[in-house]
């Protein structure tokens, strides 16, 4: 980095004098802050050829221990201040999921949203099947999260979630997910409750179980489904093939067009893509809930994700939780998330 | 009292013997940095260059110089310390929403900056970086057209480090770009086009070498019937040229007439041809997507920082950025972005990545 002169006379272009800088000067001016030249140069010096060619050898090895030794230094330091970040974040999630709880009731979680200002409209969450236990557990782990998850957001009043699971597992056992979650809602709302939300849980390339099978089931095991019109919620299941993959079968599509005449290069916009994608996929959430400790998309459609809000909770290994689920909506809706309700 | 603060805190940095210490300690800590592992490719989006101005009371276009300042500082950092690509948002095509005086005045430094930069090019040579602009570049000024061509001109012989710089660029504009690019390639047919992407023997013509073996009594004027049969098919999407064709073949047909005995087999192979001279759209993958963005040899993106505080891509890297990046949001304003707020990112992400080597040795020892 420059010095602060230096800085004002690029920044203004002039020398304190007054004077215009020319690009010599500039120059100059520079000179001191540059990396050294590049070793090709030197070597070709004519002078350096000689048997008694003298080559730094010390410094260089003196300045590479100075480096390395504080490099070890900055690191130990630096994840002890990275525990401690963790430590207090947990100790703050721990809290948060104290004073938050929904104790499996609606009632408490509409309470909790009542006061914002908005609610996504459509809201995304990603979730990782858990690298420890066995498949069996890791799977039950995620329909369960992905259960509560649901049970949650209509609650809330989210009219569309989609869960995002790279490896497709949740997607493969689409109707026992289904009765899982119209379990949850049972413990939820009561088996016969007139406000019990109805749900239709769809995937994209899963055409064959979706909304004209759902509602039949629903209706089927509540039996009550009133004039009164309880909230509806649509779950969508992606994985790691609604990503990309559909773009590249897009582009797929349109070659073949192309090729056959029927459409020219040019005439492919953004629109066209959007609205292409947006019917085969999804359209654009508004809020994306990442249960993990950092932001890492993991192959998430990309081309929905533009103008999302991201949310995930610094450090949080607990997984899915409902506090997480109640911060995210309050950053939404640019609400203060406080200890204590 | 904040003025006052202030200005003391500049003449104390400005003291020849602080700011040498400063310099110092600014060198040995990217030199430590670089004893670890370092993010081959780094992005951010610089936010917060208008809000700065506000809060700070000064115009906004001088906010923007700011951040060119802060954007210097940074790319010292980053490239001292070993990343070899670094992308920046500069300029949305949403961007041009804003007022005509920003616009402006946005373009007009834009501009000075290049003129600068190509003023010296030697002293960039010393980086070993080069200049690439991303983005749909036809809808810029002209004149500043004009200078970014040059100053990738001149520095595009450097290979060591990468500044992209996303000029009026959104992320679907891209990947719609390459969604375009990808569908012209695959409506082209293949031979002789794009020698340098395919391989050096042409489909049509070996097919004609099997046919000529197949048929060696045909006379020498059927052996020129296939190429021309050929003309038909590439220019198949063409209608301006299928008048052409059709003249072509009229002129063809009475001489294939003499020799109605040969038309059929030579006829059949131009009918299968027909689409193997096109290339198949089953081998698109992403790969062929990702040779069309506009950064198709950088390495993948592995940390995206946003400033400003705003947790969303805004249009940015989508496709880049949707697999392994990690992506960071920060609460400072570009224009307070230095060294000082970059470390902990880059320390966090060494640590993260030591790790992850870690996790993969015990992952190995445990299956082994």
């Amino acid at each position: 980095m420059v010095g602060l002169r230096q800085s004002h006379a690029f920044h203004t272009d002039t020398t304190r004098q007054g004077q215009q800088l020319s690009p010599s000067e500039r120059e100059r001016l520079l000179k001191p802050y540059l990396p050294r030249e590049p070793n090709q140069s030197r070597t070709s010096n004519p002078k350096s050829n000689g048997p008694f060619h003298h080559r730094q050898r010390v410094r260089p090895a003196m300045r590479h221990l100075i480096h390395s030794l504080l490099f070890s230094i900055i690191h130990i330091v630096f994840s002890t201040l990275i525990r401690i970040r963790q430590i207090y974040h947990a100790l703050l999630d721990r809290a948060f999921a104290v004073l938050y709880y929904h104790h499996r009731t609606p009632e408490l979680i509409h309470r909790d949203v009542k006061n914002l200002s908005r609610i996504p409209k459509h809201l995304s969450v990603i979730l990782d099947l858990p690298p420890e236990g066995g498949k069996k557990d890791a799977l039950e782990t995620l329909l369960n999260d992905a259960c509560e998850l649901a049970a949650w957001s209509a609650s809330a009043g989210v009219p569309m979630l989609s869960i995002y699971e790279r490896t497709g597992i949740l997607k493969s056992s689409l109707p026992h997910l289904h009765r899982r979650i119209s379990r949850t809602l049972i413990s939820y709302y009561g088996a016969t409750s007139p406000s019990k939300p109805t749900i239709s849980l769809r995937s994209p390339n899963l055409p064959s179980y979706s909304p004209p099978h759902t509602p039949e089931l629903t209706n089927g095991t509540n039996g009550t489904h009133t004039a009164d019109s309880p909230h509806h919620l649509t779950i969508l299941l992606l994985d790691a093939t609604d990503g990309r993959q559909t773009i590249v079968d897009l582009t797929k599509t349109l070659a073949e067009m192309s090729q056959h005449g029927k459409l020219s290069p040019s005439d492919i916009s953004q629109e066209l893509i959007d609205a292409e994608i947006s019917e085969s996929v999804m359209g654009e959430p508004d809020l994306l809930i990442l249960f993990g400790d950092r932001v890492v998309l993991e192959g998430y459609p990309p081309w929905q994700v533009r103008l999302t809000e991201i949310f995930y909770a610094q450090d949080n290994n607990a997984g899915v939780g409902y506090q997480v689920f109640l911060r995210a909506l309050y950053k939404y809706a640019k609400a203060e998330f406080r200890l204590g309700r | 009292m904040a003025t006052t603060n202030a200005s003391l805190r500049r003449w104390l940095f400005a003291l020849p013997p602080v700011e040498f210490l400063l310099q110092q300690l600014r060198e040995t800590v990217i030199g430590a940095l670089r004893c670890g592992p370092i993010p081959e490719h780094v992005a951010f989006v610089m936010d917060g260059n208008r809000r700065w101005a506000r809060r700070s009371k000064v115009e906004t276009v001088e906010g923007h110089n700011m951040g060119f300042e802060a954007l210097a500082r940074i790319l010292e950092v980053c490239y001292k310390s070993g990343v070899r690509v670094v992308t920046i948002y500069a300029f949305s095509i949403e961007n041009f929403k804003r007022s005509r005086y920003e616009v402006d005045g946005l373009m007009d430094m834009a501009k000075t900056k290049l003129v600068q930069l190509s003023q010296h090019g030697e002293l960039l040579d010393r980086y070993g970086a080069c200049v690439k602009i991303l983005g749909d570049k036809s809808l810029m000024r002209e004149d500043v057209q004009e200078q970014m061509e040059r100053a990738v001109e001149m520095t595009k012989h450097n290979d060591s480090a990468v500044l992209n710089v996303c000029f009026p660029y959104t992320g679907r504009e891209e990947i719609c770009h390459s969604v375009q690019e990808t569908v012209r390639e695959f409506s082209k047919p293949e031979p002789s086009q794009r020698p340098p992407l395919k391989r050096p023997f042409s489909e049509t013509h070996i097919q004609r070498n099997i046919l000529s073996r197949q048929l060696p009594a045909v006379a020498e004027e059927d052996q020129t019937t296939p190429p021309l049969k050929d003309t038909h098919s590439s220019s198949d999407n063409d209608s301006a040229s299928m008048s052409e064709h059709d003249l072509d073949s009229s002129t063809l047909h009475p001489a294939s007439s003499q020799t109605s005995h040969s038309t059929s087999p030579v006829l059949k192979p131009t009918q299968t041809k027909r689409s193997a001279s096109l290339p198949d759209p089953e081998t698109i993958t992403s790969e062929t997507i990702t040779k069309h963005t506009y950064t198709p040899d950088a390495p993948p993106l592995d940390l995206l920082v946003r400033t400003s505080g705003v947790h969303r891509l805004s249009d940015f890297m989508l496709w880049q950025c949707h697999e392994n990046t990690e992506i960071r949001f920060l609460e400072c304003l570009w224009p307070e972005f230095d060294l000082w707020n970059f470390l902990p990112v880059l320390l966090e992400w060494q640590w993260r990545q030591k790790k992850i080597i870690e996790q993969g040795r015990g992952g190995g020892l445990k299956t082994a």
